[in-house]
């Protein structure tokens, strides 16, 4: 080539690489339809005090509907940084605005891991050197035949432009603002661009996309919140709220491995920011150990909702699966139920029956199904009542009654003899018991469930236990729902037997055996009755336990009486029987057994109004604990206060009481004691000497705070005897 | 062991507390007693009876100069010193720290600026803006004639460094102070501060 042509051609390149750059970092006066132009006029990156900060781009060209990165390269000087989406006590996040010449979806910035910057006493969050923030970008993709416009045609290169605003601090701080811009050509295949391995570097310093579910309350000085971190650490939780808690202040950790689940939860304790102004909407957090990240969505924990899911559609359908499990359970628990040693004599009996009898496709049979269910959904709603008015209780509520179980008794007795045919059968009062269970009419079979059911009482099958227990704390329809299951669970196998001719026709063929096992059965209903003794013994001691016995066996003896005697005698004898029954069930049980029932390993009361008022009156010092087993607070002051050493000591002392109230299902009397002291949850924490004083004491709880409080106490009971 | 570990959480948990007194609306605004740029005492129990404004501040502080550069602060210390409102600007800068001044610096800043403030306050330790919990440059305080702090948090709603943002925010200020004079609640009691750390001594 001659040499004038190089020449020219150099002049060429050179003249170009000006006008590109002179058009790139000019500002070209905005013409509405000339957008492209326009964005195209700002550098990808920019300097500023103390920081570079540039326009990136992962893929170095963009295919539509794939999602590809941008990302804001933030580079400070050495000892300068900027800032995490919560810049903490002070200082302020970068921002950005995307603008885009085609139809671009913007996320939102994956922020990688902060670092805690300590300020004086103040703490900020946020980055040194260089940090890379990413956005995802996605190219969408314009309507097939529609667009003709130059702007949206996927040809040319599409502009992007971010307006950034930022604050680089050493000590000092200056905030900066700049427009920077990248052009990107699309193509039909993603391939990577020369910053890609920086994407992959930073992608390792994020957070892990998996959120964790927590729960918080809300305590005077501290929020306690609870939830699982997925291996021990030294974790931290950063607020994506500034006005939360205060960034300085050490957070108390404690792991509890004592809940229900069986899982280990850790509970932390957070300081209240002074700007805190929460409530009960759902807080955003990152918990971090300085090396990986979990973001943690913490709910309001509204008294016991403790749910693994925080969301609200997960909830429901955790919730019915749930339910769901526990119908189960509870049906098993009636299967098993059959074969508890209260429950199987009756049955056999009734199974005897079945197997003497003609016809066993007697629809009457259903009335046994129909009397079990009855009964049980006669059960649900006392326990509905009884809830309804405020009253906690569990399975096994009847149980606590001295009379019942005396009642319960005096039935089990009287079914032994009937096994042992020393009860009169035959018709009139004397036989209408046999009558009603042994019969076929619809109404034998409807009182034999119920019958089943009332025996069945005393015993409770293991799934039974855990399937009750939660219908006793869940709404009405969760108790109806396990209520039927456990039903129909227990009335499963008699009615198979009752209405399949196969079933049936697995039933031994009657014959002298029968007689022996039917006065076998009797001793399993004894067994039943030592039991009932024994837990009668600890109601009411041991004078009522010796009423009870005496009773029983005055009873024994005047149903064999009626049953020698001839038919006028026998009646009076088995009136005389049942009035025995009833007059010794009310003697007995108004035998009070004479501890009080004391857990000696703590050395705990249980609260009652009447207690506290009486322990008062005793001018001595009383520390009254209001818990629930599902406040967090109260689980964390367990293990931090109570367990102390010290405090156990001085519990013991015989002037000193603890009274414990559970609020687990919340009772009247304590919600009425907790409203005395303008609270609406626990833990409340009160400190009385006698009817002197009373000191409220703080909701989180040291050692020292309870010593020290319950030595004032000592301190004033002793001057007020000077 | 346990004994120590539980005396060390009780004093580990107080300490923050220490650091960073809570201040608390609706209580008593903490006293406290200063030296002003004319040399003089001023002490907040001085103003019983009339409402005081604190306006923690750092004059090279880009989120203070966003208030001052705009006049924006300057036409509220001049509105409400008018009202009788006692306005005190405090300087917590330690000796070297930005914001730090001389009490000469300090007149010819507030002449310059056409700032009125009722006082420009030295508090070189720190220990009335920790009282305090005075965490950013600028950060507001309203105490009411009773002597009870009533607002407490940022100037405005809008966290930004950015002057073209003050028409576009609430002021809180404006908000607290026309709430109190006209007899009703403050909305807004507390909201997070924004702005440049206080550059306490440490």
């Amino acid at each position: 080539m001659s040499y004038i042509v190089k020449v020219f051609l150099i002049f060429i390149i050179i003249f170009q690489s000006f006008s590109a750059v002179y058009a790139q970092s000019t500002g070209v006066q905005s013409i509405d339809g000339e957008k492209v132009n326009e964005l195209q006029s700002y550098p990808s990156s920019a300097t500023g005090p103390h920081i570079r900060v540039s326009l990136l781009n992962e893929h170095a060209s963009l295919v539509p509907n794939v999602t590809s990165h941008l990302g804001i390269l933030l580079s400070p000087n050495p000892e300068w940084h900027t800032y995490w989406r919560n810049a903490g006590d002070s200082g302020e996040p970068p921002t950005v605005t995307w603008q885009s010449s085609a139809d671009i979806e913007f996320g939102e910035i994956q922020w990688p891991l902060p670092e805690q910057i300590p300020v004086a006493h103040l703490v900020n969050y946020g980055y040194s050197g260089d940090t890379l923030l990413m956005v995802p970008i996605t190219l969408l993709a314009p309507e097939e035949k529609e667009s003709n416009s130059p702007a949206t045609s996927l040809t040319n290169p599409i502009v992007i432009t971010a307006d950034l605003s930022w604050l680089v601090c050493k000590e000092d701080c200056i905030p900066g603002w700049a427009t920077l811009s990248i052009s990107l050509p699309t193509s039909s295949q993603q391939t990577l661009s020369e910053h890609s391995t920086l994407f992959e570097n930073t992608r390792a310093k994020l957070p892990s996309d998996k959120w964790l579910n927590a729960q918080y309350e809300i305590n005077e000085q501290y929020i306690a919140l609870s939830t699982q971190a997925p291996y021990p650490s030294d974790w931290q939780l950063l607020p994506f709220r500034a006005d939360l808690i205060q960034h300085s202040g050490t957070q108390q950790w404690h792991d509890d491995s004592n809940n229900e689940e069986g899982v280990t939860r850790q509970n932390v304790l957070l300081s209240k920011s002074d700007y805190f102004s929460v409530t009960n909407e759902p807080l955003a957090f990152l918990m971090t150990d300085g090396k990986s990240g979990y973001y943690v969505e913490a709910a309001f924990n509204s008294d016991g909702n403790i749910s693994g899911e925080s969301s609200s559609q997960s909830e429901l359908d955790q919730s019915v699966t749930a339910i769901a499990l526990m119908m189960f359970f509870a049906f098993l628990g009636g299967l098993i139920l059959n074969i508890m040693p209260c429950v199987l004599p009756v049955l056999s009996i009734k199974a005897l029956a079945l197997a003497n009898e003609a016809d066993p496709k007697n629809v009457n049979h259903w009335g046994y199904l129909i009397g079990i269910l009855i009964s049980f959904w006669g059960f649900a709603a006392i326990v509905l009542t009884l809830k309804a008015s405020g009253n906690a209780i569990g399975w096994g509520f009847h149980l606590q009654e001295p009379i019942i179980i005396a009642a319960l008794s005096f039935l089990f007795v009287f079914i032994a003899l009937m096994l042992w045919d020393v009860a009169p059968s035959g018709a009139g009062l004397a036989g209408m018991g046999q009558k009603l269970t042994q019969g076929n009419s619809f109404s034998s079979q409807f009182f034999t469930g119920v019958l089943a059911v009332i025996v069945a009482s005393p015993c409770t099958a293991p799934f039974m236990a855990t399937a009750l227990g939660v219908a006793m704390v869940s709404p009405a329809i969760t108790t109806i729902l396990i209520f039927t299951a456990l039903a129909l669970g227990f009335a499963l196998p008699m009615t198979l037997l009752a209405i399949s001719p196969r079933f049936s026709a697995l039933l031994p063929k009657p014959g002298n055996w029968m007689e022996t096992f039917k006065q076998f059965l009797a001793f399993p209903m004894l067994a039943t009755v030592i039991w009932l003794l024994w837990v009668f013994l600890a109601q009411t001691g041991s004078f009522g336990q010796l009423w009870l016995t005496a009773g029983l066996l005055a009873f024994a003896l005047l149903i064999w009486l009626a049953n020698k005697l001839a038919q006028k005698k026998s009646l009076i004898a088995l009136s005389l029987a049942i009035l025995t029954a009833g007059y010794v069930s009310i003697e007995a049980s108004s035998f009070q057994a004479e501890s009080p029932p004391v857990n000696n390993n703590t050395l705990e009361l249980a609260f009652t109004p009447e207690k506290l008022k009486e322990l008062k009156a005793d001018e001595d010092v009383i520390l009254v604990n209001m818990t629930a087993d599902w406040c967090i607070t109260c689980k964390v002051n367990e293990q931090v206060a109570f367990t102390d050493e010290t405090l156990q000591q001085l519990l013991l002392q015989d002037d000193i009481h603890y009274v414990v109230g559970d609020w687990t299902n919340k009772n009247k009397e304590i919600l009425d004691y907790l409203t005395q002291y303008q609270r609406s949850g626990v833990p409340l924490y009160v400190v009385y000497a006698g009817t002197k004083t009373a000191k409220v004491l703080p909701q989180v709880l040291t050692p020292s705070i309870v010593i020290n409080a319950i030595q004032q106490a000592q301190q004033e009971l002793n001057n007020a005897t000077l | 062991m346990r004994h120590f570990k539980h005396w060390f959480y009780a004093l580990v948990l107080l300490l923050p507390l220490a650091a960073n007194a809570a201040v608390k609306v609706d209580k008593a605004a903490p006293q406290f007693s200063l030296t002003n740029s004319q040399g003089e005492n001023v002490n907040l129990a001085d103003y019983a009876g009339k409402y005081v404004v604190l306006e923690w501040t750092n004059h090279l502080c880009p989120y203070v100069k966003k208030h001052y550069e705009s006049d924006n602060m300057q036409a509220l210390q001049r509105k409400y010193t008018d009202k009788d409102v006692v306005w005190l600007s405090i300087i917590s800068s330690a000796p070297g720290k930005q914001g730090h001044v001389s009490a000469d610096k300090a007149n010819e800043l507030t002449q310059s600026r056409n700032a009125a403030p009722s006082h420009v306050l030295f508090d070189e330790s720190g220990d009335v803006g920790k009282l305090y919990g005075a965490k950013t440059t600028p950060h507001m305080y309203i105490i009411d004639p009773e002597g009870t702090l009533r607002y407490a948090g940022a100037i405005d709603s809008i966290k930004s460094a950015n002057p073209a943002d003050i028409p576009k925010a609430t002021n809180y200020v404006t908000a607290g102070m026309t709430s109190l004079m006209t007899g009703s609640a403050i909305d807004k009691k507390v909201t997070p501060p924004y702005g440049c750390s206080v550059k306490y001594k440490s």
